[in-house]
This record gives structure tokens, C-alpha cells and sequence, in this order.
């Protein structure tokens, strides 16, 4: 059952094709953490490797549908963008505020790395400038 | 909660400090491995104080858990309690914890677990980071809090292992930015995108296993879940029209 494959063989990544480009599709590409997904959600804690399988054919084709009806929408602005998903899944309200937690959390998460970086980098400064001052004051 | 962290902080990483914080708030019947954090990082810079409380783990973003079998509607938004939930990692960015080599379960506590979950789990797909704020600044609820807190305090250790997976599996962000840019064509995939849709397919995937176990209740059946249940669960969620429909339909499968 291959959503968009010719052919779909075992390849190991880094296969001759990329994938951008290749009709095949990797298979196990998301095993592991759907392994790991799936005993989260209350499934055995070594699922069968079928289910796994299928699990991984169902998110592919799920993702795929879902980006095509995205890409629908957003084929007006030209572009594909985060609010096409954010429009598709509104009836949803499990998705949704999911959704725009990870997004708020993420903004939150580059101010703080902003922050960081711009503390460590004045306090580098500092640093060498009193190591310049010491070193002129012994001379 | 505060204070203790701003002390901590004075000579570690932010993310251990933090994460080290997270760490004594656990319950204590967790074993904790709290050494690995106590040795201080090479960087002498103290973080700075607007710093929310990070902790970096591995990937991902917690997802509230439905409390008293709340439904999906209620307060997504607000950012659970803090847990990092794994008491038995040793690595602050070991990328899979440790249940994966967790003994097979009996099943028994698996009913219990059904009334906590809820359709509004997921995670969150970052691949490098585990974040947990400790405050989440409009939608922190010290009561939700708490109220996970005294949830999280009366699991048994294989209700603790399955919640440490649920908050911490998550799809690898390159394999979905790659899986994107193949459906798409040549476009850029960003990664706000590539957060989002792996959101989004964690909830979906809970879904499905969630559903699959009904089934399995309904035929009487237990043990691990098999694509037969899964099929049954795929269809009853198409019904309920939660699976996007394709326009044309697909041939040659």
C-alpha cells in the first residue's frame, strides 16, 4: 500500500536517490518513534512490527492528504504556509490548540535563545575588556 | 519554586539548571540519576534573569494530558506541569529514554490509563529539544498544576514509563521535512511548518491507537494491537470524518 510510490523497496537512507527527487519511498522511515508513540498512547511496549508498518502507511497518506488540501488553499498565495494547516484543521479543537501551543511555545523559545546569546556576548566584552585592562596595567 | 531556581543557576546551564529543578520536583518514587546534572558546564555565564525555565531534554514538547477526563476542548493551551518526566534518563539530550528497553507490561493498568488520556495528547516534535516552561505566562494555571502534580505522584512506574513516552516520542523533524519536501515538490518546508504538521500527526496517530484499543475492548480482545484494529479504527475515524478525504480518489494501490 504505497501512497505515492512506484515502487516501494527497503532502501536504507542515503540511498542512491534523494528523496526530493525520487519516487520511492523509504520504508521504517518513522519506525522508530512511532514504536515509541505508540506505547505512549496505550499500545503494547513492543508493538507489532505489522502495526507499526501500517501505522506509518496511515500517517504518511495522512500527512500527504493533508498537504495537498493545504496546498489547495494556499495555492492562491502562491505559497505554501503554517495557516493553511491552522485553517484545515480548525474544526478540530484537539489539533488546533495543540497546534498553536507548539507555535506559541516555539516563538518563546527563540526569544529566550535571543536573550541568551546577547547576554553571553555582552558579558564576553566585559570579560575581555578587563583582560585588556589588566594586561596595560601591568605593563 | 523560583527561588530555588535562581540559586541554581548562579554556575550551571540554564537547561540544567532548569531541568535539574524539574528533576526534584519529581516524585520521589522515581529513582532519580540527578548526578549527571550536578557538575556545572565549562560556560561561566550565570543565564540571564528573563530566561523562562528551560528545560532542554530531548524531543518533546509536553502536551497536557486530560485530567478527569476532561475533553479536548478544555485549556490545551495551558502547559503542563512541567515534567520531564524521566526519571531514568542520564543524558540531558539523549534523544530516546529509557523504556525503550522497558520490560513488556502486563496490561492489566492499561484500563487505567484509558480514562486519563484524552484526544488532545500529543507532543510535540522537536527533534533536539524538550521544552517544559514552568510558566507558561497567560496560560499558566497553578491549579491545573497542581492538579497534575498530584495525578503524576500516584502513578505506578509502568503508568510513569508509558507517560514519559507519550510526552517524549515524537516524529524526527528531518524525516518530516523530508517527507514534506517530497510531497510537495520544491518548496521550502519551515520549520514552524514542520512543528506543526508533526503536531499534528502525533494527535492523529493517539487517535488511531486510542481508537484501535476501543475496538480491542469491544471484540474482547487484548494483548498487543494489531493492524486489524488499527484498519477498524482507521475507518471509524474516516467515518467520523477526522481523515482528510482525498478529492480524487487513488488508484493503482
Amino acid at each position: 500500500m504505497n501512497p505515492s510510490a512506484v515502487a516501494s523497496s527497503k532502501q536504507k537512507a542515503g540511498a542512491s536517490q534523494p528523496s526530493e527527487t525520487s519516487y520511492k519511498r523509504k520504508r521504517g522511515v518513522f519506525q522508530k518513534e512511532l514504536q515509541h508513540m505508540m506505547y505512549g498512547f496505550g499500545d503494547d511496549p513492543n508493538p507489532l512490527p505489522e502495526s507499526v508498518a501500517l501505522m506509518e502507511d496511515i500517517v504518511v497518506e495522512y500527512v500527504t492528504d493533508l498537504v495537498h488540501k493545504a496546498q489547495d488553499i494556499g495555492s492562491k498565495r502562491g505559497k505554501l504556509s503554517v495557516e493553511d494547516f491552522l485553517y484545515l484543521i480548525r474544526k478540530d479543537y484537539p489539533k488546533l490548540n495543540r497546534c498553536t501551543e507548539l507555535l506559541s511555545m516555539n516563538e518563546e523559545l527563540k526569544q529566550a535563545r535571543k536573550a541568551f546569546e546577547t547576554d553571553e556576548e555582552k558579558l564576553r566584552k566585559a570579560f575581555e575588556a578587563d583582560e585588556d585592562q589588566k594586561l596595560t596595567s601591568t605593563e | 519554586m523560583e527561588g530555588k531556581k535562581l540559586t541554581k543557576q548562579q554556575s550551571k546551564d540554564p537547561f540544567e539548571a532548569a531541568f535539574e529543578e524539574e528533576q526534584q520536583q519529581q516524585q520521589q518514587q522515581q529513582q532519580h540519576q540527578d548526578d549527571d546534572y550536578d557538575s556545572p558546564p565549562a560556560s561561566p555565564a550565570p543565564p540571564p534573569p528573563p530566561l523562562p525555565n528551560i528545560i532542554s531534554n530531548s524531543e518533546s514538547i509536553p502536551n497536557p494530558p486530560p485530567e478527569e477526563n476532561d475533553d479536548g476542548d478544555d485549556d490545551n493551551t495551558v502547559l503542563p506541569v512541567v515534567i520531564s518526566g524521566d526519571p531514568s534518563s542520564s543524558s540531558s539530550l539523549s534523544a530516546v529514554p529509557a523504556n525503550s528497553t522497558a520490560p513488556s507490561l502486563p496490561s492489566s493498568s492499561r484500563g487505567a490509563h484509558k480514562t486519563h488520556r484524552d484526544d488532545n495528547e500529543e507532543e510535540e516534535e522537536e527533534e533536539h529539544m524538550e521544552v517544559e516552561l514552568d510558566k507558561f505566562p497567560s496560560s499558566a494555571d497553578p491549579d491545573k498544576m497542581a492538579k497534575m502534580q498530584a495525578i503524576l505522584s500516584q502513578f505506578t512506574e509502568e503508568q510513569m514509563s508509558r507517560y514519559e513516552s507519550f510526552r517524549r516520542a515524537g516524529f524526527q523533524k528531518s524525516n518530516m521535512k523530508r517527507l514534506l519536501t517530497s510531497i510537495t515538490g520544491t518548496q521550502k518546508i519551515s520549520i514552524p511548518m514542520t512543528i506543526v504538521v508533526s503536531g499534528i500527526a502525533k494527535i492523529f496517530v493517539g487517535e488511531l491507537v486510542e481508537t484501535a484499543r476501543i475496538v480491542m475492548s469491544e471484540r474482547k480482545e487484548s494483548g498487543p494491537v494489531r493492524p486489524c484494529h488499527i484498519r477498524e479504527a482507521y475507518r471509524r475515524l474516516k467515518l467520523e470524518g477526522k481523515v482528510p478525504k482525498r478529492s480524487v480518489p487513488r488508484l493503482f494501490r
